[in-house]
């Protein structure tokens, strides 16, 4: 008896270090990051590096005065912004009518785009939005962004709207409701939780999303993620300043992560898995 | 009388339901559809260097049998597509593992776990960039203060697909373990107190009874992968655009490289639709090994 508890206690013990380690392992390079981010600069490429130093915010000074980051942050906001709400004002509607209907080919439809790499719609949208002066505008930005946020939204609201029982459609269509009556004012309440962890994940990609806006924005609306690039350039030897503009572009994605983090896997898995 | 009346009321509905997918299916078709149908007919097309079109035929295609480069992509994008599923998969399922016997889960621990993919891939890169940098880098001296050699990890040839690999795993395998967990919290518990009854060692448990029944959901977690890791992207784009040389030149980068750096948007286009067949292929095959392991 005793025996089977000291085992016991052991493979507990020997779970937790397993748990701290595989912690170590996904933490460390992300605070390795944000450490670099608060050094001086000529700390940041210290060899044998540093772990003790006394923090600074030069990096993130350098970086607001050498380069235009608050605009590209505004760009990256208008674009996220945009493609998010694109994608709930189409797939909103478009989920409803899916789980009410249960004709399921327009939401398989947009999957494609999850599937296709993006290279394949980027090389005719280049040639049409050059043939109409495009390129380069918000607008081709944010549809192309809502090409990534509109298969979101509707998978993540798919389970949420199969979830209200019928009986409460039913109920209001015999006091004569219509159905657009009843998606707005009935079932849209029904699932507010639903629709905002499909807006927070929308936000997420559509603002780590690199491909489109490398080819499709200019100098004037490159995105944060598109001007990573330069900051790589130009801060070949400047680790620090790199690593600022990183943990800044990573901050808003990490931050509504968090908020939602008990929602996010059964949306991630586009609802393959129920969480 | 009432009858027409109903018919009436369900047309109705019929047009209204269609009218709620209707944005969201022109966008689509507007978007995507009309697009891909474009990308198939430039692929039957050659650009002059003056940017003047002509037909020309199954061209673009014969020219990727002969094309080197080609083969080659194809070649890194199989080697990184194998060497990533594989390390998320067992890494993966160990972690759910670990975080299944961890029974409570507090918020704050998940959000941790969950951080690495929920950061910019390209994120990810400039971070790796740095620590794996092979004179300065904090890799290369943990490495040395172990004793062991260090590595020229991106600029090296021949460590540049592995440690690729190894970037995304680092973002991926949270990932894959989350979804492996929500297979292992729905296990029905009584299979397990049966071969507790039984007296199976955990190890046996696990290899003749948790593994099997866990299948599905690791195949489900393969798919989610695969896609994303055949048209990989990203990371390679912001750490060594392919390089060093031609060593990390996967299908995705070479097919846009070819359309936007060269501007030969006819071959472009006819790598890309080959890359998007693979995907599909692959989509299928694994949907195919989900339905013959399904319980």
């Amino acid at each position: 008896m005793n025996d089977a508890a000291n085992t016991d206690r052991w493979i507990r013990w020997l779970n937790t270090l397993q748990l701290v380690l595989a912690g170590v392992v996904i933490m460390a390079p992300t605070v390795w990051m944000v450490l670099s981010s608060f050094k001086p600069s000529f700390e940041v490429t210290a060899y044998p590096p540093t772990m003790i130093f006394s923090p600074t915010l030069e990096n993130y000074v350098a970086l607001t005065k050498t380069t235009p980051f608050l605009s590209y942050a505004l760009n990256s906001l208008i674009v996220t912004v945009g493609s998010t709400a694109l994608g709930l004002l189409f797939g909103i509607p478009a989920a409803f009518a899916v789980s009410w209907t249960r004709i399921s080919w327009p939401a398989i439809l947009t999957l494609a785009a999850r599937m296709a790499p993006g290279t394949l719609f980027l090389l005719p949208w280049y040639v049409m939005f050059r043939q109409i002066g495009m390129i380069g505008s918000y607008t081709a930005l944010i549809l192309s962004h809502a090409v990534i946020t509109l298969p979101i939204v509707i998978w993540v609201l798919l389970p949420s709207f199969d979830g209200i029982p019928r009986s409460v459609f039913e109920a209001a269509q015999v006091d004569g409701c219509s159905v657009t009556r009843i998606l707005w004012r009935i079932a849209l309440p029904l699932v507010a939780s639903g629709v905002a962890v499909s807006a927070i994940l929308a936000f997420v990609f559509s603002w780590n999303y690199f491909l489109f806006a490398l080819v499709l924005s200019n100098g004037d609306t490159k995105t944060l993620i598109a001007a990573a690039f330069n900051f790589i350039g130009e801060g070949s030897t400047q680790w620090g300043a790199l690593m600022a503009a990183a943990t800044l572009i990573a901050l808003p994605p990490l931050v509504l992560a968090a908020l939602v983090q008990r929602w996010l896997v059964s949306g991630l898995t586009l609802g393959a898995v129920k969480g | 009388m009432s009858d027409t009346a109903a018919t009436l009321t369900q047309d109705r509905q019929k047009l209204e339901m269609a009218a709620l997918s209707a944005p969201a299916v022109i966008f689509t078709v507007g978007m995507i559809a009309f697009p891909v149908v474009y990308t198939i007919w430039l692929g039957f097309q050659t650009f002059s260097s003056t940017g003047k079109q002509s037909f020309a035929g199954l061209a673009n295609y014969l020219k990727l049998i002969s094309d080197v480069e080609f083969w080659h992509g194809l070649w890194i994008t199989i080697a990184l597509f194998v060497l990533s599923l594989v390390l998320q998969l067992v890494f993966g399922v160990w972690l759910a593992l670990v975080l299944f016997n961890a029974k409570r889960l507090p918020g704050i621990v998940r959000s941790l776990f969950i951080s690495p993919f929920m950061m910019p891939p390209v994120v990810a890169g400039m971070m790796w960039l740095v620590i794996l940098d092979p004179s300065l880098g904090a890799a290369n001296y943990i490495l040395q203060s172990l004793g062991l050699p260090p590595s020229d990890w991106l600029a090296s040839p021949t460590w540049v697909i592995p440690t690729v690999a190894l970037i995304d795993s680092w973002q991926w395998t949270p990932y894959v373990a989350l979804i492996v967990l929500g297979g292992l919290q729905s296990l029905p518990p009584s299979v397990y107190e049966a071969a507790q009854i039984d007296g199976a060692s955990p190890f046996k448990t696990f290899q003749r009874i948790t593994l099997p029944l866990l299948l599905p959901t690791i195949v489900t977690a393969a798919i989610l992968r695969s896609v994303d890791l055949l048209r990989f992207f990203d990371i390679i784009y912001i750490t060594t655009q392919g390089g060093p040389g031609n060593a990390s030149n996967t299908l995705n980068i070479y097919g846009f490289r070819v359309g936007f750096e060269f501007f030969n948007i006819g071959y472009a286009s006819a790598l890309m639709l080959t890359l998007t067949a693979i995907v599909f292929g692959a989509v299928l095959a694994f949907n195919r090994l989900r339905g013959a392991v399904a319980w």
